[in-house]
């Protein structure tokens, strides 16, 4: 290596550092505005109005989401379930057709998850539902939503301020085994 | 290296590790809306126990499968199930492998030019059907043989073979104790297996008898004679078996000389007898000298007298023989004479039940099989069914039964997955697995169990029931529409509302039996006994084919769960091995996985040896599971096959072979481990610059009775399932990368006694491994757990290199399984990545659950509510767990129990496992 090509070399080999840096931040910021881009609020394959079932019409949640309160998750209602009203009401509402098709079909609803705590987290709905949590404290006002979102941000910092000043288990393995 | 290549090396390694390290998208993202609720009482999140049989073995032992939303996820044993007891082994906890295995045969297949292909379940009947009536027209005879059958489905085998012109076959089991059967009818005029109850003798001793293993219902004789405080159990074999180990008093027989120890016996016993033999009889039984018997048995003449003085003086005397005693020549020499003594004991009828026999009746024996395959071989057999059997890898090779197969014009296999015998069908029909169908089984008189479905068939399969109701129904008959509308209909005809109930609910149901009492028959004893011969007994090497725990006869092998939990006695996982003798391996000048060069009766392979303390000179075991074929003779007068092989060949060649055991040591080398006296005095003083962690709720405990671990292995069995824990295969078990959370280490003293000693996370008050995780990921929880803290683990393993118990295990890997078996898997606790340090937090999710629970009942936990997976699964009931706060808990005073220690108690750890030797002192299997 002659001196002379050294430091071409060395300019050269320095921009590719630089630009492999460069590339990993690129890389981590568009992950970051990817995250960011999750929807939090998705389409969801009928567009289910919680604003007519909890708002107008002031049904529980736990009417339809029956195992909040005795399981350890909470469950969407079974199909069969929407037709006990809906075999009867709005049947000309375009979402209720929608409806009355995957059931013609026997075809399961599949909804978009909106909630959702990492699978190295043991959550359990009744325990929360028991001790007098709202649905509204973690899922927020759902029957304001025309299309439900997300409002909180379920991290664990956030979970651990509500056990702290409500005096709930703080233990590492009473949410992660 | 210059500054360039570093940086770019460097930028590489930091690029694809932050790559790689990218975790999988989370595959939960949709919530699905069923069409229809699930069925009353099951909730979507919780668990749900159904209780059934397990299917895996011939015992029939009570098992319990949980069901998380729809899947079975974990079995356990049934409390109080009139067979095993409460506990379920591990072949047990490996019936769900069976059920997820990615091997089972999911559609019918047929055989098209040699090889076999896929076909559909209505082409198969329609091909059986055929052939059936080109049978029944060219005058040949079709044959139905299956593995041992009973209940519900003998009673249609023997409807449809009526109906549909074919004959059964005796049925096929290996282990098909032929000689007890021959022996018991010739004596007392009933050729059963009786049942035996092995809680009541005070003073036992079995011959042979593999009583822990695989002989009649292991389980439930585990629980028995594990049990009893004050018991002296003596077991006489020539080898070294499980069952020896944990006898109170092991004794070694010279290989064959079973019928000299028992005719002594007799002999010697007979002045005595509560019950005496007629004297025509008692003419014809050989009587050897105390010097003879001594001198054939290679057992010291003071130990034969002390035997039999405890057996005279005993208030419940039993004397039990089967197994490897009786297999071979002289199986019926000895199966008589022990029958002989039970009857002079006072035993038969009492402690040898044959009101309540075991459900042998209708088994064969290798005979049958010969003169099968010698009307196969004359061409008289039309239609071949095997159903349950493996024929082919059991009969003596130089039968040559898989070629003679051939004989049959249709050659029909059911079962679950490919073996010797099916790869030589021309049809083979997948069979549902147990927790697949419905079933009702009587593995012993007045006792009838349920197999319920608790999944449905994850193939094309089918339930042999209904298989044949459509053969029937194609034959033109009117037949039930399934086998469980047959099984329903017969259950509404037999049993009231109430007793259906109760049938659902315990999954068994015990109906009153009742028999005369045997009779001895005076003419058949005579000629029995009379032509019992004390054999030459050869010296020289012999070659012993020990059932194995792990693969019972190879049936459980296939199995990867059964290869994962280490043998016993040598702690080797995967692949075969041959134990030797220490004083054969210094002969032959081989030490641990060195391989031999082994043949005996026209069998031979080379297999890495491992030594086996205790095992005498001269005598070498290999696992019968692991021979692919049967290299024995048979017995002319019984149909048992010889398990003892004389003369073996052994030769070094000079490799090593590919052997991973887990055990360190057979020795404790004087560490204490086991402390031995037992009340040695341990500097208990402890000093710390910690305070102390306080447990102001819960302080989980646990308390193991090594006196009572037979080391089995259910325990590490049932923590493999409830945990998640990944099966890591053969190769990185060469490596020490085993992942199991528990371990039973056997420990030898110089004389071939054996302690097993349980070794899971102890979790110490002042652990080692917390002080030294830099993330916080290992620490102390207020209940007195060492939690591990999955996801924030980043894999430094300083807390294992730190841990003085070896009890933590990394994830060098991530482990994929393969479809199905990906479903077996506990949603209770998460799996863990690659990378990540885990380790026995004493099940805390049952904790959890357990506390869930109680909260819900407004209540404190219970004692004895939280039992951890290895605890349920335990035979012998050696391992119990609770709250050391409770001051009234059974932990609280077993900690206190004279004798109990804690494992490096003097390192100042702190464990919160007690180990301790309930009634009992001493070694167990001491020659």
């Amino acid at each position: 290596v002659t001196p002379g090509g050294s430091s071409t070399s060395g300019r050269i080999g320095g921009l590719a550092l630089a630009g492999w840096f460069a590339l990993w931040l690129v890389a981590l910021g568009a992950l970051a505005a990817w995250r960011q881009s999750t929807p939090l609020a998705p389409a969801q394959p009928i567009a289910f109005p919680h604003t007519i079932h909890a708002g107008r019409l002031a049904i529980p949640c736990t009417f339809c989401h029956v195992n909040a309160s005795r399981s350890p998750s909470a469950t969407v209602p079974a199909l069969s379930v929407c037709m006990t009203c809906h075999e009867t009401i709005a049947l000309d509402r375009p979402e209720v057709q929608k409806l009355r098709g995957y059931v013609a079909r026997k075809e399961p609803v599949q909804w978009e998850r909106v909630h959702q705590v990492p699978s190295f987290v043991r959550f359990t709905h009744k325990r929360h539902i028991k001790a007098g949590v709202d649905c509204a404290a973690c899922h927020g006002g759902v029957a304001q939503m025309a299309r439900v979102q997300r409002v909180r941000p379920l991290t664990m910092g956030w979970c651990i301020g509500c056990h702290r000043t409500r005096g709930a288990p703080t233990d590492c393995a009473a949410c992660h085994v | 290296m210059d500054r360039r290549t570093f940086l770019q090396t460097l930028g590489l390694l930091t690029g694809s590790s932050a790559l790689s390290a990218c975790t999988p998208g989370e595959e939960r993202r949709r919530l699905v809306s069923a069409l229809v609720p699930p069925e009353d009482g099951v909730i979507p999140g919780q668990s749900v126990w159904h209780f059934t049989t397990c299917t895996e073995c011939p015992a029939g032992c009570g098992m319990q499968v949980r069901l998380r939303d729809g899947t079975p996820v974990k079995s356990e044993g049934v409390p109080g199930h009139p067979i095993s007891g409460g506990g379920l082994c591990a072949r047990g906890q490996a019936s769900l492998w069976r059920l997820y295995h990615p091997g089972r045969l999911r559609r019918p297949m047929v055989r098209e030019g040699g090889t076999l292909r896929e076909t559909t379940w209505d082409d198969a009947f329609t091909r059986i059907a055929s052939g059936l009536g080109e049978a029944r027209k060219a005058g040949r005879a079709s044959v139905y043989l299956s593995g041992r059958t009973h209940g519900a489905l003998a009673d249609l085998l023997d409807e449809s073979a009526a109906a549909l012109g074919f004959e059964r076959a005796p049925q096929f089991e290996p282990f098909s104790h032929a000689a007890i059967r021959r022996a018991n009818g010739l004596l007392f005029g009933v050729p059963e297996v009786p049942h035996l109850d092995l809680a009541r003798p005070d003073v036992l001793l079995s011959v042979g008898a593999d009583l822990l293993e695989t002989f009649v219902s292991p389980v439930g004789f585990a629980a028995q004679v594990m049990a009893g405080e004050g018991r002296s159990w003596w077991h006489a074999e020539p080898h070294y078996s499980l069952t020896g180990a944990n006898a109170d008093r092991r004794l070694v027989l010279r290989p064959g000389s079973e019928p000299w120890l028992l005719a002594w016996l007799l002999t010697r016993l007979s002045p005595t007898a509560r019950r005496p033999l007629p004297p025509s009889v008692l003419a014809t039984v050989p009587r050897p000298t105390l010097a003879a018997a001594a001198e054939g048995t290679g057992i010291g003449a003071d130990v034969l007298e002390a035997l039999a003085a405890a057996l005279a003086s005993a208030k419940d005397p039993l004397v039990v023989a089967g197994g490897l005693g009786t297999a071979g020549e002289g199986a019926l020499a000895t199966a008589g004479l022990a029958g002989a003594l039970q009857w002079i004991l006072g035993a038969t009828g009492r402690t040898v039940d044959f009101a309540r026999a075991e459900g042998f009746g209708a088994v064969g024996s290798l005979l049958d099989v010969r003169r099968l395959g010698e009307r196969l071989a004359r061409g008289q057999v039309g239609v071949l069914f095997v159903a349950r059997a493996n024929p082919v890898r059991h009969a003596p090779r130089d039968w040559e039964l898989a070629r003679k197969l051939s004989g049959a014009t249709l050659r029909v296999g059911m079962g679950d997955l490919l073996d010797e015998t099916l790869r030589e069908m021309d049809l083979v029909l997948p069979l549902s697995h147990a927790l697949e169908a419905w079933e009702e089984l009587a593995p012993r008189r007045g006792l009838r169990q349920l197999v319920r479905p608790a999944i449905s068939p994850l193939g094309d399969t089918r339930a042999e029931g209904d298989v044949l109701l459509e053969l029937r129904r194609r034959a033109g008959e009117p037949v039930a529409r399934s086998y469980q509308e047959r099984l329903m209909v017969s259950w509404r005809a037999r049993y009231d509302d109430a007793a259906l109930r109760a049938l659902s609910a315990a999954g068994y149901v015990e109906e009153p039996v009742s028999a005369p009492p045997p009779a001895l028959d005076a003419a058949a004893a005579a000629s029995l006994l009379g032509a019992v011969r004390l054999p030459e007994v050869a010296r020289g090497p012999v070659l012993v084919l020990a059932p194995s725990i792990r693969g019972f006869d190879g049936r459980s092998r296939p199995l990867q769960l059964m290869e994962e939990i280490p043998d016993p006695l040598t702690t080797v996982t995967y692949g075969p091995w041959i134990s030797v003798a220490p004083a054969d391996a210094k002969r032959l000048q081989i030490t641990d996985g060195d391989e031999l060069a082994v043949s005996a009766g026209g069998w031979s392979a080379e297999l890495p040896a491992r030594l086996q303390p205790g095992l005498a000179e001269g005598v070498f075991m290999v696992q019968r599971d692991v021979v692919a074929s049967f290299p024995g003779d048979v017995d002319p007068a019984t149909g048992e096959g010889t398990c003892v092989l004389r003369g073996p060949k052994l030769a070094r060649t000079g490799r090593t072979g590919r052997m991973p055991w887990l055990s360190g040591s057979p020795s404790q080398h004087g560490r204490g481990l086991i402390p031995d006296p037992i009340h040695r005095k341990k500097p208990t003083e402890v000093v710390s610059l910690y305070a102390p962690h306080a447990h102001p709720e819960h302080r989980w405990t646990m308390a193991i009775d090594v006196s009572r671990c037979i080391g089995c292995g259910a325990c590490a069995a049932a923590c493999y399932v409830e945990n998640n824990v990944p099966a890591t295969g053969a190769d990185e078990h060469l490596r020490g990368r085993e992942m199991s959370w528990l371990r039973l280490e056997p420990f030898y003293d110089t004389a071939g006694g054996v302690d097993f000693l349980p070794m899971l996370c102890q979790q110490c008050h002042y652990a080692p491994c917390e002080p030294v995780c830099p993330v916080y990921a290992a620490y102390h929880n207020p209940e007195g757990l060492n939690v591990q803290v999955y996801n924030r683990c980043i894999g430094t393993r300083y807390c294992s290199n730190n841990c003085p118990y070896k009890v933590r295990r990394f994830n060098w890997w991530d482990h994929r399984v393969e479809a199905p078996l990906d479903r077996l898997r506990n949603p209770d606790l998460s799996i863990r990545g690659r990378g990540v340090m885990e380790k026995c937090t004493f099940c805390v999710q049952r904790i959890t659950a357990a506390k869930d629970h109680a909260k819900d009942e407004g209540r404190p936990v219970r004692d004895g509510e939280v039992v951890p997976a290895c605890a349920q699964s335990c035979p012998t009931t050696a391992i119990a767990f609770g709250d050391l706060n409770d001051a009234s808990s059974r932990v609280a005073s077993l900690v206190k129990v004279a004798g109990s220690w804690r494992v490096l108690e003097e390192l100042g750890t702190e464990p919160s496992v007690h180990y301790h030797r309930g009634g009992s002192s001493g070694r167990k299997g001491e020659p």
